[in-house]
């Protein structure tokens, strides 16, 4: 070997020595520098393809090689990626190398050069690089066009998940550019003047019409591409084969993902490929594919199915036995031979092939419950369902598999049947409510419908037999149509034995017997009921003898008076149960009674109990009557309160007096109410209790009391107090005297009046009218004109009577009255008779009637005659000045006594005999000299003697007589 | 208005009442009025305005679910990009002076012809949507705008103008340009449904001028009987 291998170098060497002689014979240096490069472009690819030559080699000669590859972008000075390829090179060989731009192509100026290196280990060290190719520019800018911008790539059709970059160009410089991927903005990267770039990383499927890049810039050049991300084509899953009929195989898939893209990649595409066969299909669906057995009776399948877009390509295999993939056919079912409790379930799987034995399942729904048989068959089944419940509907299905080699199951093939009525099964529940009135009794016989196990079809009608125990007779039954479920029967005081039956269209059910006894039962104590979670918890004593069992009824609905009689049967060995309902609510009272039903069928009341499924507060007070009101007692009562229709057990009421003062009566205590109020609480324990008597009162004062009952869960509302006041202790002694005193009153009264004839000629007689006179005729008769009647009118006064209180201290007047006190009143009462004349100097013939309705005193002294006046009586003028201020001091106190002088206090009385009123006559009166006033309105105590008779000398100075007087002291 | 309506001389409440009489009676024998004769191109003019305002209210919603489709920038509001590939869409816009000056016939042919464009490009673009929604709405609205060529034929039918003939070979068709990359068709679509819009607008605009030139001058009919009454 050594030997061969020094031979072998030694030819080499010899070989190199004669080019290298043959080089310097034509003076050119060993010609190793890779020539005819040329650079070409795939843009979609964003690939560059090198190719070139080693021209230098020597014929056949081969010589293993290394090339430096040298990729500049924009300028050759900005060298981006530097590459070896080692290769053995053959004479005249063309060579070819790839680079894969990141950035499209279309966006920058490539330039490639190349050199190369000797690496044979035949040829000895030292080993020199060839001089670089020269630089080979590479220029997709062009791809512009007329455009002023582009985005590039343009519709690049990437996977989720690659990176991509772009570039924007433009032919004028770029300023302030802005690129957006589907509307986010990204950050640009300038490559030079008129490239800008940027990069994303791990693109995102967006949409079906793609992701949109937009870019802009300043000045105004808008440009965008569509970048298309298709989803990463997914292996198909869950590949099977079946066949039904061996001559189709039915093959589906599950497709996954969908990769299209709108305009730009189309539905993935699935084509099947089956080995032994070499036959190939392309699917038209998405996710299955029929392939055609072939006639030659292939039993291995060996399919391949592919799965392919425009970027990825994936496929799954499966390798089968034909026999082993077999699904029946969906069988068709048929019933016959429906009975009440039987069905035939009868099915045909077509074709399958070659008669092969079927497993198949039965499967029965009915009344909530599934029933499952199995059956093997070969092309015919059939079994019979049987225990079928009468007049129920039920589905039957069935589905098969290939008993051999199991595959799958066929599809379900299922129908509905009913089963055929039959006669009800058992008897009724029957029970009675009887009620007796005036020697009849109305019997209401309720039934519970049968249930559906039970009835066995539709119940039509209720026969009801009604047999009489004391009297036999024929029996007679009475149809009552379903779906009524109670009828009323009139009966009398005999004993009936009743019969109940259910009938449907097949049959009667057996009877339900039940007997209503002449006897009117026994009445037996209420009793009160525990109730528990579950509801009320009932227990009796149990019965010796010949019970045949027990009945609990009550009424659903007892609050609104509908009743809704429930029952519960027994077993005769039972003494307690728990009954319960939906209809039960709170604060309602429920009436349970407890039937013994002896062998005879006759019910026997044994208990009866009472209670609430929850006790409620009650929700009104009673309404108290207050009764026997004394000074120091009442009494309450609220008889009228039903106990038994409250919400809960009433345990007592609690009575609450608000007391005078602080302290509470004898058997009260001190109570809080809900309102924070204190008063005084009686708590009366006894609910039958429904008076009280309030006693130890004060008279003539004030109570206030309620009244509220009291339960096991709280009292009644807090409602208002109602007040009463004690009477005067003595108010009764009051009333003993003043019904007799006004009594005798009213008696004297109506004396009176009927003797009011008497009376007024006794006290006060009429006063003749001379006008209707008879004497007045006979004076007209003789035909005197000077005779005539006298007239009030021309009555001159004469006198003016004052009558004044001594105590003038206590006139309550102001201003002008202070001189009237000093003057006049201060001075022991007197009485002035005046002339009325100024040249009155003597007591003249002057009449004065007195008129006793306005002087009782006067009266009562009987002077009726003229008083004489001395002389020496004050002047008329100091009178008339006095009797000027007088005037004003009245009209004062006339003015002033609506407001001023309180009622009771006053102590000047002024009555006047005058018709005319005071107003305006004050400031016409004259003062000097005095006038006499005529006596035209004073009408009943004066006559003036004819020659006394003036004319009046003013109509105003009318005021004649003024009397001061005092209550109970007058004088004259 | 007539002056002698306008300030009745005193005393003249007979004479105007006797007008009132007059124009009363003769109404029934003013054809503008005269219900049971031609209605004339009136009704059909304010169907077609009325179909209009309709189709731009239905596009408006439907214009919005295709830029949806389309993607950022075209479904933003500001969006604005130059008409590069919309050259053969009927432009909208008009100057206001010639849209004044247009004559009758010129206006209607005018809307005609763009329709027919328009639907052409419309149904393309329903070829090409994507979802079962999208091109449910799409024929829809497809549906819609042939009903108002029909109404515009049948206006213009009305008004004695013929309906233009496209020439031969010249069927306008919106299928993708091999040459457009998509974003381009996409802005295609764009310029589109916005030209749709701009044209529904001025449709509307247009029928209404027609509509008050076509109206009969039923004030002037009146007036005219007026004087007469006088």
């Amino acid at each position: 070997m050594a030997l061969f291998a020094f031979f072998q170098t030694i030819l080499l060497l010899v070989s190199l020595s004669l080019r290298t002689c043959q080089s310097e014979v034509l003076s050119e240096p060993l010609p190793l520098t890779p020539e005819s490069l040329d650079v070409s472009i795939n843009s979609a690819q964003r690939c560059l393809h090198l190719q070139w030559r080693v021209h230098s080699l020597a014929y056949h000669q081969e010589l293993k090689m290394v090339f430096q590859i040298e990729i500049s972008r924009i300028n050759t000075s900005n060298v981006i990626w530097v590459d070896y390829y080692s290769t053995t090179v053959k004479w005249n060989q063309v060579l070819h190398w790839s680079w894969e731009s990141e950035l499209p192509l279309e966006c920058a100026t490539h330039f490639v050069r190349i050199r190369s290196r000797v690496d044979d280990a035949r040829v000895p060290e030292p080993r020199f690089w060839s001089n670089w190719s020269s630089w080979k520019e590479v220029n997709e800018q062009n791809s512009l066009g007329h455009k002023a911008s582009s985005v590039f790539p343009v519709d690049k059709l990437v996977e989720e998940g690659s990176n991509v970059t772009i570039c924007y160009i433009s032919r004028s410089h770029q300023n302030n550019v802005s690129c957006y991927l589907d509307g986010v903005r990204m950050h640009v990267e300038q490559l030079d003047p008129n490239v800008s770039a940027f990069h994303v990383n791990n693109v995102a499927f967006v949409r079906e019409t793609g992701t949109n890049i937009f870019c802009e810039m300043d000045p105004k050049d808008d440009a965008g591409t569509v970048l298309f991300v298709s989803k990463v084509l997914e292996e198909p899953k869950d590949f099977s084969c079946e066949t039904q009929d061996f001559k189709t195989l039915h093959c589906t898939w599950d497709p996954g993902s969908d990769t299209s893209l709108v305009r730009k990649q189309p539905y993935q595409s699935y084509t099947l490929f089956e080995s032994f066969s070499g036959e190939k299909r392309l699917c038209e669906h998405k996710n299955w594919c029929d392939w055609q057995i072939a006639q030659d009776s292939q039993e291995m399948y060996n399919f391949t199915l592919v799965a392919e877009n425009y970027l990825r390509k994936r496929s799954v295999n499966i390798l089968f036995n034909l026999t082993h993939r077999v699904r029946p056919m969906t069988p068709k079912v048929f019933f016959k031979n429906i009975s009440a409790t039987n069905a035939t379930m009868t099915w045909r799987v077509h074709s399958t092939g070659n008669h092969r034995t079927l497993l198949c399942q039965i499967e029965l729904h009915g009344e909530g419950k599934v029933i499952q048989h199995n059956a093997s068959i070969k092309v015919n089944g059939e079994y019979l369902l049987s225990e079928l419940e009468p007049d129920t509907q039920y589905m039957a299905r069935v589905h098969c598999g290939d008993a051999n080699h199991f595959w799958k199951w066929s599809e379900w093939s299922g129908e509905n049947f009913t089963t055929l009525e039959a006669a009800p099964s058992e008897a009724p529940d029957v029970w009675r409510d009887v009620k007796s009135e005036l020697g009849n009794r109305t019997v209401t016989l309720f039934w519970k419908p049968l249930s559906k196990s039970h009835a066995n079809g539709k119940i039509r009608f209720y026969n009801v037999i009604v047999e009489n125990l004391d009297k036999p007779s024929e029996l007679e039954p009475v149809p009552i149509p379903a779906p009524a479920n109670h009828t009323k029967l009139a009966l009398d005081q005999c004993s009936y034995r009743i019969h109940v039956t259910a009938n449907n269209s097949v049959g009667t059910s057996p009877a339900s017997v039940i007997v209503i006894s002449g006897d009117p039962g026994n009445q037996v104590e209420e009793e009160r009921v525990n109730v528990t979670a579950d509801g009320f918890s009932l227990s009796w004593k149990p019965q010796s003898g010949d019970v045949t069992g027990y009945v609990v009824e009550w009424c659903d609905r007892p609050q609104d008076g509908s009743c809704d009689l429930q029952w519960e049967n027994l077993g005769p060995n039972t003494t307690s149960t728990v009954i319960s309902s939906d209809a039960f609510r709170p604060g309602v009272r429920y009436n349970f009674r407890i039937y013994g039903i002896s062998t005879k069928r006759i019910a026997y009341l044994l208990e009866q109990k009472t209670g609430y499924s929850q006790e409620l507060a009650p929700l009104v007070n009673p309404q108290v009557v207050m009764s026997n009101l004394t000074s120091h007692s009442f009494t309450l009562s609220w008889k009228d309160y039903p106990t038994e229709t409250q919400r809960s057990f009433i345990r007592g009421y609690h009575v609450y007096l608000k007391p005078k003062e602080g302290q509470c009566h004898p058997g009260f205590e001190k109570a809080a109410l809900s309102d924070n109020s204190v008063c005084c609480k009686y708590k009366i324990d006894k609910p039958e209790q429904k008076t009280f008597v309030v006693e130890n009162l004060q008279p003539e004062s004030i109570y206030e009391f309620f009244v509220t009952p009291f339960t096991s869960v709280g009292e009644g509302p807090l409602d208002a107090f109602t007040k009463v006041t004690t009477p005067d202790e003595h108010s009764h002694l009051l009333i003993r005297i003043i019904l007799p005193t006004v009594f005798c009153v009213v008696l004297i009264m109506i004396v009176c009046y009927l003797n009011s004839q008497w009376m007024k000629e006794k006290c006060y007689p009429d006063i003749p009218d001379p006008y209707k006179s008879s004497v007045l005729s006979l004076i007209k008769s003789k035909e005197n004109p000077h005779l005539t009647i006298m007239s009030v009118k021309d009555c001159i006064p004469d006198a003016i009577e004052v009558i004044n209180k001594p105590e003038g201290s206590k006139i309550q007047f102001s201003g002008t009255r202070n001189s009237l006190t000093e003057t006049e009143i201060t001075k022991p009462a007197y009485l002035y008779l005046l002339p009325a004349e100024k040249n009155y100097s003597g007591p003249g013939p002057c009449i004065c009637f007195e008129n006793f309705t306005y002087n009782q005193a006067a009266s009562n002294s009987g002077s009726c005659g003229h008083v004489p006046v001395p002389p020496t009586a004050p002047s008329q003028r100091g009178l008339l000045t006095s009797l000027e201020n007088l005037l004003k001091a009245l009209e004062k106190n006339y003015m002033n006594s609506q407001g001023e002088i309180p009622a009771g206090e006053t102590t000047l009385n002024y009555v006047s005999q005058l018709a005319s009123p005071m107003s305006g006559d004050k400031d016409s009166l004259p003062t000097d000299p005095p006038v006499p006033a005529l006596c035209s309105e004073y009408k009943m105590q004066m006559a003036i003697p004819l020659g006394l008779a003036s004319p009046p000398l003013s109509e105003n100075s009318s005021v004649s007589s003024v009397t001061l007087l005092d209550q109970g002291d007058h004088h004259h | 208005m007539l002056p002698a309506a306008a300030e009745p001389a005193a005393g003249d409440s007979w004479g105007m009442l006797a007008c009132l009489c007059t124009v009363l009676w003769h109404l029934p024998a003013v054809p503008a009025l005269n219900r049971t004769g031609d209605p004339g191109p009136g009704p059909s003019i304010q169907k077609t305005y009325d179909l209009t305002r309709y189709l731009e209210h239905q596009l408006r919603s439907l214009a919005g679910t295709y830029l949806n489709y389309l993607g950022p920038p075209f479904n933003e509001p500001d969006f604005n990009p130059p008409r590069l590939g919309a050259e053969t869409l009927p432009r909208a816009t008009v100057n206001l002076d010639v849209w004044q000056n247009l004559s009758d016939k010129l206006r209607l042919t005018q809307n005609y012809e763009a329709y027919s464009h328009l639907l052409c490009y419309l149904r393309g673009l329903n070829r090409q949507a994507a979802t079962a929604e999208l091109r449910r709405s799409l024929a829809h609205f497809c549906t819609s705008l042939q009903g108002l060529l029909g109404s515009i034929a049948g206006v213009m039918a009305a008004l004695g103008y013929p309906l233009p003939q496209p020439l031969p070979g010249t069927e306008p068709t919106w299928s993708p340009d091999p040459a457009h990359s998509d974003f381009l068709q996409k802005m295609d679509d764009f310029w589109l449904l916005k030209e749709l819009q701009t044209w529904l607008w001025r449709s509307a605009k247009d029928f209404n001028r027609l509509k008050k030139k076509m109206q009969p001058p039923a004030a002037a009919v009146t007036l005219r009987l007026e004087a007469h009454g006088f």
